[in-house]
């Protein structure tokens, strides 16, 4: 009862023709699978053709079909469970590529394998007829069909599908049919690779399209436009909604969180997401708005959760309740209706940069089922009874990661990883230069600082070098000083060591001794003077004062004492030793010595003096003594001339005793200057006759005659000086003359021999006396300096006579000197100057 | 018995002429006088004077030159000195004190005092 289909018009060449030619004018493979199911039918003129295409699972779906009146129905779109088409059935149709011819009435089935089980060799395509399995029968029977084709799809070493002709009534099926659709199944194995690749080809189009637009933005310049390129990222990939989350490194900087889409509450409840945090206090069970990528259970969970491929950081879960995460966060998530989720951690140069999520849509699917398996039958392993269509409704599904999505997620996290990498180390250099820049700005400012410090410095050190160098001059000039004042001191200085060497010395103890000053720096000092104490002793150092002043610090006096000069003399000193103390300690000693030569003749001097003019008042007190002491005798008993003449005796004495004090204190008065000069202008004819008149009485008793040759001039001069140094002359010159004798005077106008003084006029006294020995001339002006006089008629002169007109006239600026010629006379000149003006005193 | 010479060697006409006098009332000696040293030394070789009152300070031979030449002479080198001075200073004294001599007696002296003196030296 098998109706051969009609092999008339068109012929299988040209229908296999016409099938391919539709087949490639589309490029779609529904079209593809659409038309090869019309054509096929149309060939086989069958009740109905579809194209059945198998799940991973092992299920299927019918794809295309084609049905030709309301024989059979529709099966487009519907599901059919593993079990209809067992495992062994489908290896059978990929490895022996074997066709099916069931013949339902017959209970018989066609066998057509290509190729050899075992070998893989091709055969000769037969059909071997075999009874049909009833179970497969009754399926068939049940589904309505009478008649079936099957010839296996495969794409790409797999069996990707079948093709199946099914026939209300039976029908047979010839070898020449067969072998026309087996090369229809063939050409849609071709078109399939075709248009798979296609879809492939336009997916990796779309993929690197929206890879490259992620990257664009992401270099986008100056700052990557991460938001921008997580929106379309997010887009790529399908997602619902996606999170770029960047902690950044530094302390202090706030973490970035970029989000599109939908997205988990951002409140996280902390007690949940923080367990491990200590304490009980109230706070911790407060939510937290912290970004979920913070949580350590977000980090331990990636731990856990298998990378989807071995030694990426990457995380495809297609489904969140399958996955490893907490159960707060699952919940969480699919609140928002978020059924799947992509994580990438960011990584890039060995450094964790963050994590980019992407989430997926949970999706309610609904599936078309051929019947329904009823799992409570008891006849469970009996062919399914029903093909009647239910629906299957399976919610919070997802669509799964595809391998193209992880790819491009790979790639596009590699992207973001390597600009937010670049971005921060961009960052990181421009903080640097900011750093530097600041850094740089501030050392300069330091240096500027440094550099006015160092310039007020320097005016500072200026300004106390300059107050130094005026500090240096002032101290130079005060030593200056110091030093003159040494060096103009009338004692010796000498400073001493410790060890009594010298180690300065001035510039009258240099003189003093007679050394130079280098002869004498660094000498030791007792040896050098070799002292003698006033005994004419030799003493050693250590019994020297000086030695005592080094020692004790003490002042020591020597009086009486004798140094040793360069020449080996010995000259006596009075000195004085004082410590030099430094800090509290003796570092040497000063002595200051004065030749006391002078002195001591000066004291001789004044010894001599006292002498002389103790010998002079005990002369004439003398006489007056003894006279008076025999006079006043109660029992004196002599004549009354003895009488008057011890009286005349006392009483001259008495006068000269008067003459010879008033001369002294007149001659000390006048030495110690305390003689004032009564000058007045007086003629000097004047003087001269006022002076002779004094003398005039003394003179005639000698009958000496006194001529007067003078001329008349003005003096500026005290005239009773002037009358007291005529008349002392006079008095000598007439003392000294014969009896009968002349004594001249004359006064004559000075040559101006003297400049720069002015005239001045020239007085001599002439005796014709028995004259002054020459070498007694210059003496007779000292004080009691008298001649030999052997004369009885000496007068008794006070032997100051001289020497007071020596004083009067040099007070005058005068000069007294004495001219003699022995046995013939002496002369005894002076000079006065002639002032207009007083200008001495 | 004769009276006990004195020889007053002095350059002092007044002081010789008022010891002399002094001399003569108080101690009743006969007084020879020189009024210098030179003088003195012939004096006192011709008279012998049983004593010889010499001035220090005298020009030209002073008294010690001429004690030292009466001294030289062995007619005169026996006869005691008295030495006369008008120098006050201890220092003076000290020095004359030293010399072989019969008293020292200083100017201005009391009349009567001197004679004591004198009489002393005569009697020993």
């Amino acid at each position: 009862m098998l109706s051969y289909l009609s092999d008339s018009k068109p012929t299988p060449e040209a229908l296999l023709h016409r099938m391919t030619d539709r087949i490639r004018q589309s490029l779609e493979l529904s079209e593809i699978l659409s038309a090869t199911a019309t054509e096929v039918r149309t060939f086989l003129k069958t009740d109905r053709v579809k194209l059945y295409r198998f799940e991973p699972d092992g299920s299927g779906e019918v794809v295309a079909e084609s049905v030709q009146g309301q024989k059979l129905p529709s099966l487009l779109g519907h599901r059919f469970p593993a079990e209809d088409i067992p495992q062994e059935a489908r290896e059978l149709f990929l490895i022996t590529r074997q066709r099916h011819i069931v013949n339902v009435a017959e209970q018989e089935i066609g066998i057509s394998p290509l190729l050899h089980a075992q070998t893989q060799q091709p055969l000769n395509p037969d059909i071997w007829f075999r009874s049909v399995d009833p179970c497969h029968v009754e399926y068939l029977t049940n589904m309505g069909v009478q008649s079936s084709l099957v010839v296996p799809v495969l794409h790409d070493q797999t069996l990707w599908g079948l093709l199946v002709a099914h026939h209300t009534t039976p029908r047979r099926i010839r070898p020449r049919q067969l072998e026309v659709v087996q090369l229809v199944a063939d050409q849609v194995s071709v078109a399939l690779s075709h248009a798979l690749l296609l879809s492939q080809s336009r997916r990796q189009a779309q993929y690197e399209a929206a890879a490259n637009r992620v990257i664009t933005l992401l270099h986008h310049t100056p700052t990557p436009a991460l938001q921008p390129a997580l929106d379309e990222t997010v887009k790529a990939l399908q997602g619902i909604g996606g999170r770029l989350y960047l902690p950044l490194p530094q302390l202090g900087t706030r973490n970035q969180l970029l989000i599109t889409g939908q997205q988990p509450d951002p409140l996280v409840p902390k007690a949940t997401s923080q367990r491990v945090s200590s304490g009980g206090s109230a706070g911790a069970r407060s939510p937290t708005v912290q970004p979920l990528e913070q949580h350590q259970a977000w980090q331990s969970w990636l731990l856990n959760e298998a990378p989807t491929r071995p030694g990426e950081r990457l995380w495809a879960i297609h489904n969140l309740a399958d996955s490893q995460a907490p159960p707060w966060l699952k919940s969480l998530l699919q609140s928002q209706g978020i059924g799947g989720i992509l994580v990438a951690q960011l990584f890039y140069h060995n450094q964790h940069l963050g994590y980019l999520t992407v989430f997926r849509q949970a999706l309610n699917v609904e599936t078309i089922w051929a019947g329904r398996l009823d799992s409570s039958d008891p006849r469970q392993q009996r062919p399914r009874q029903s093909f009647d269509t239910w629906r299957e409704l399976k919610r919070d599904q997802t669509q799964p990661w595809t391998t193209d999505n992880i790819d491009l997620a790979h790639t596009l996290t590699h992207h973001v990883a390597q600009v937010i990498y670049q971005n921060r180390l961009y960052g990181q250099i421009q903080t640097l230069n900011t750093e530097l820049e600041g850094r740089v700005l501030q050392r300069t400012q330091e240096l500027e600082q440094a550099n006015a410090d160092l310039t007020r410095e320097i005016q500072e050190r200026e300004s106390t070098l300059q107050q130094l160098h005026i500090a240096q001059d002032s101290l130079k000039r005060l030593s200056h000083q110091n030093e003159l004042i040494l060096e103009s001191a009338g004692e010796g200085i000498c400073g001493l060591n410790f060890q009594g060497e010298i180690t300065f010395v001035n510039l009258a103890a240099t003189q003093i001794l007679g050394y130079a000053k280098e002869a004498m720096l660094g000498q030791f000092m007792h040896q050098l003077i070799a002292p003698k104490t006033s005994d004419d002793l030799s003493y050693e150092w250590e019994h020297s004062p000086i030695f005592k002043t080094l020692k004790h610090g003490s002042h020591n006096r020597g009086s009486g004492e004798h140094f040793r000069t360069q020449q080996g003399e010995y000259f006596p000193v009075e000195y004085i030793s004082s410590p030099i103390e430094d800090g509290g300690h003796i570092s040497g000693a000063v002595l200051i010595f004065k030749d006391i030569t002078e002195r001591q003749m000066i004291e001789r001097l004044k010894d001599e003096f006292i002498s002389v003019v103790s010998h002079e008042l005990r002369t004439p007190l003398t006489s007056i003594r003894t006279a008076l002491g025999l006079l006043a005798h109660d029992n004196l008993d002599v004549s009354e001339n003895k009488r008057r003449r011890m009286m005349e005796i006392a009483f001259s004495n008495t006068n000269r005793l008067v003459r010879l004090v008033n001369d002294i204190l007149d001659i000390e008065r006048i030495k110690l200057g305390k003689v004032t000069l009564k000058r007045q202008t007086y003629d000097l004819a004047k003087l001269i006759d006022q002076a002779v008149d004094e003398m005039r009485a003394i003179a005639d008793k000698k009958e000496i005659y006194i001529t007067i040759s003078s001329v008349s001039v003005e003096l500026w001069v005290d005239p009773d000086r002037i009358i007291q140094t005529l008349a002392n002359l006079l008095s000598n010159a007439i003392k000294f003359s014969p009896r009968r004798s002349v004594v001249k005077v004359e006064a004559n106008l000075e040559p101006k021999t003297e400049k720069p003084h002015p005239e001045s006029v020239l007085i001599a006294v002439h005796d014709q006396g028995k004259g002054i020995p020459e070498d007694k001339l210059e003496a007779i002006f000292d004080q009691f300096e008298q001649l030999n006089v052997l004369d009885d008629e000496h007068q008794g002169g006070t032997g100051l006579g001289l020497a007071i007109c020596r004083s009067i006239v040099e007070k005058h600026s005068g000069k007294i000197w004495a001219e003699s010629i022995l046995n013939q006379g002496s002369t005894f000149f002076f000079t006065l100057p002639i002032y207009k003006i007083a200008h001495d005193q | 018995m004769t009276n006990k010479r004195i020889l007053i060697i002095d350059d002092e006409a007044d002081i010789r002429e008022a010891t002399q006098m002094c001399l003569e009332i108080t101690g009743k000696w006969d007084v020879i006088v020189a009024s210098s040293g030179y003088e003195g030394l012939i004096k006192a070789a011709e008279e012998k004077p049983d004593a010889i009152l010499l001035d220090i300070m005298m020009p030209g031979m002073d008294g010690l030159a001429t004690m030292a030449k009466l001294r030289e002479n062995s007619d005169t080198a026996r006869i005691p000195i008295i030495l006369l001075t008008a120098k006050a200073q201890s220092s003076e004294q000290r020095q004359f004190s030293q010399l072989d001599i019969a008293a020292l007696i200083t100017k201005p002296y009391d009349p009567y005092s001197l004679s004591d003196q004198i009489s002393e030296v005569l009697a020993r």
